[in-house]
């Protein structure tokens, strides 16, 4: 059906050893509530910085998606 | 219009819970001393094409003397065969309406183009693009707040710019001789104003259509008709006089302006006009006093086409286009079967007997 | 899809194909029935019937058999030849209805 295309928006060259890639820490995210981008680190409590929202949204992926129109 | 009346064989029978009379036998052999043979000129003479009404969208016409199948290959021509322009590939950058990206692609495969299809070539599957055979679309459109919004408005239309994605949001983008090519008429949908996505602020849609040419029975999109149906002539025949008292009561048994009765006699009698328009709903065969003074029927060699055009062609454009699809076809088997001939006359007839 | 398959072929037949079954490719009832009712009105036809033998797959099957061991194969070739000309016919008459210009003329709206 559907197919991405492009390399991942973070594919970090030679760092650590062969097969190994940095895991991102911090990774921005959508306030359900507001709209707000936070950034969000592991261990750090979901709270929307802008208004106290506990729901967050994932950004939608930058690379492009091909469909079919059927 | 003079009364018209119409051989019995020509009539198929409607009766209250079922149809008589259905198949045309007019074959050779079928009738005892008659000549059923194939004759063009008979043909001719026998067919009458007769175009009724016309509009922008659809055009109504009568073909005479011609048997089902032909009329129903044209039919299922004008839907499946006809070819056309429509989206087919959907490359999403972004999209972060409330409309997923399968549904808004689906949906963009539906829009009517206004391409003239003759200017383009069928793309075989899996092969690459040109620009013979493919056309380019881009739609990048944000939703934001108008700043100079009225205020205590709740319309959305006044409260945001680009709230809704239109198809008039689609603009082509022209690669290598297109610019030339589509200069008479730049590619577009043909209805500006279909709403394919409601935005608010700060959703955005980011995408680039690709369009092909493809015919209806690969996918609907492709079709160039809304619909495309034929029905047969109604016949009424009144076989006894109905007395004036019920006049009024037969002549509602029948669609809108099919009975007319006259003033004086309260005579009625079968508008010659407006048959047409009559359902056969069958109602008057529920009542007994009618049931045995009416004979209900079709003719069948009377077809009476409605075709409504959704797509590049104007109506009346589409029964010649499927008409060419049609001979185009024929010439094409036709070809295969000379060749055909020509191997089997040639090679030892025993080599060709394939069994499957 | 570069003319891969042959458009006919033939099935079973005769030697010398007074009767014989072709299977037409990528057709359908469209030009079955047409082809089937055309071959019917030539009197030297005895039998002719279609069929598409599979939903899944485009083809059909016509089915000719001939009176007097007559050819099967030139009663098809003339079949089509003559449907040609009837929708040469029907597109004359309608075009000429077209250009007499009696018909009414109305505006629909959307």
């Amino acid at each position: 059906m559907n197919q991405q295309q492009g390399a991942p928006p973070n594919a970090n060259a030679g760092g650590g050893g062969p097969g190994y890639q940095q895991p991102r820490t911090e990774m921005e995210y959508l306030c359900a509530d507001c709209g707000a981008k936070n950034e969000i680190r592991a261990r750090d409590p979901i709270r929307c910085r802008e208004c106290g929202h506990r729901i967050f949204y994932k950004k939608r992926t930058k690379r492009m998606v091909q469909f079919e129109a059927r | 219009m003079p009364s018209q009346t119409f051989d019995n064989r020509r009539l198929v029978g409607i009766h209250a819970e079922r149809v008589t009379n259905v198949s045309n036998n007019e074959f050779p052999g079928h009738y005892p001393g008659e000549d059923h043979s194939w004759n063009l000129e008979k043909f001719k003479k026998n067919l009458t094409v007769t175009v009724q009404r016309l509009s922008q969208h659809s055009i109504d016409f009568d073909i005479v003397g011609v048997d089902a199948s032909i009329a129903n290959a044209f039919r299922r021509i004008m839907m499946a065969e006809v070819p056309t322009v429509a989206i087919e590939q959907v490359f999403v950058w972004n999209n972060n309406s409330v409309i997923v990206d399968e549904i808004l692609a689906h949906r963009l495969g539906l829009v009517p183009l206004n391409v003239d299809p003759s200017l383009m070539k069928m793309r075989e599957p899996d092969t690459t693009p040109t620009d013979q055979n493919t056309l380019v679309f881009n739609v990048d459109i944000t939703c934001e707040r108008n700043p100079k919004a009225p205020k205590g408005t709740l319309n959305p239309h006044e409260l945001y710019i680009n709230s809704e994605f239109l198809s008039s949001h689609i603009t082509w983008t022209p690669a290598g001789d297109q610019e030339e090519t589509f200069a008479a008429k730049r590619p577009a949908p043909i209805n500006p104003n279909i709403v394919l996505a409601k935005l608010r602020p700060g959703q955005q849609i980011n995408m680039e259509l690709h369009a092909v040419k493809g015919v209806g029975k690969d996918h609907a999109k492709f079709s160039p008709v809304a619909t495309a149906s034929y029905r047969l002539l109604p016949h009424i025949k009144i076989t006894k006089p109905i007395p004036p008292s019920k006049a009024e009561k037969f002549q509602k048994c029948f669609s809108p302006g099919v009975i007319k009765i006259d003033p004086r006699t309260k005579e009625v009698s079968v508008d010659e006009k407006n048959v047409r328009n009559d359902s056969v709903s069958r109602e008057v065969l529920r009542h007994p006093e009618f049931a045995d003074s009416v004979e209900l029927s079709r003719v069948r060699d009377f077809f009476l086409f409605n075709v409504e055009s959704e797509g590049p062609y104007a109506p009346e454009r589409i029964l010649p286009e499927a008409i060419k699809v049609m001979r185009e076809k024929l010439a094409v088997i036709r070809q295969a079967a000379l060749a055909l001939r020509e191997k089997t006359t040639t090679v030892d007839t025993d080599v060709v007997m394939a069994d499957s | 899809m570069a003319e891969a398959v042959e458009k006919i072929k033939l099935l079973k037949s005769s030697a010398d194909l007074s009767a014989a079954t072709y299977q037409i490719h990528d057709e359908s009832h469209t030009i079955g029935n047409s082809l089937r009712w055309m071959l019917m009105k030539n009197p030297k036809v005895e039998f002719c019937g279609y069929s598409v033998p599979h939903p899944s797959e485009n083809v059909i099957n016509v089915r000719i058999q001939m009176y007097d061991n007559a050819s099967s194969i030139d009663a098809l070739i003339s079949a089509l030849e003559e449907l040609d000309k009837v929708c040469e016919a029907v597109e004359d008459g309608y075009l000429a209805s077209l250009r007499e210009d009696k018909f009414e003329r109305w505006v629909e709206r959307t």
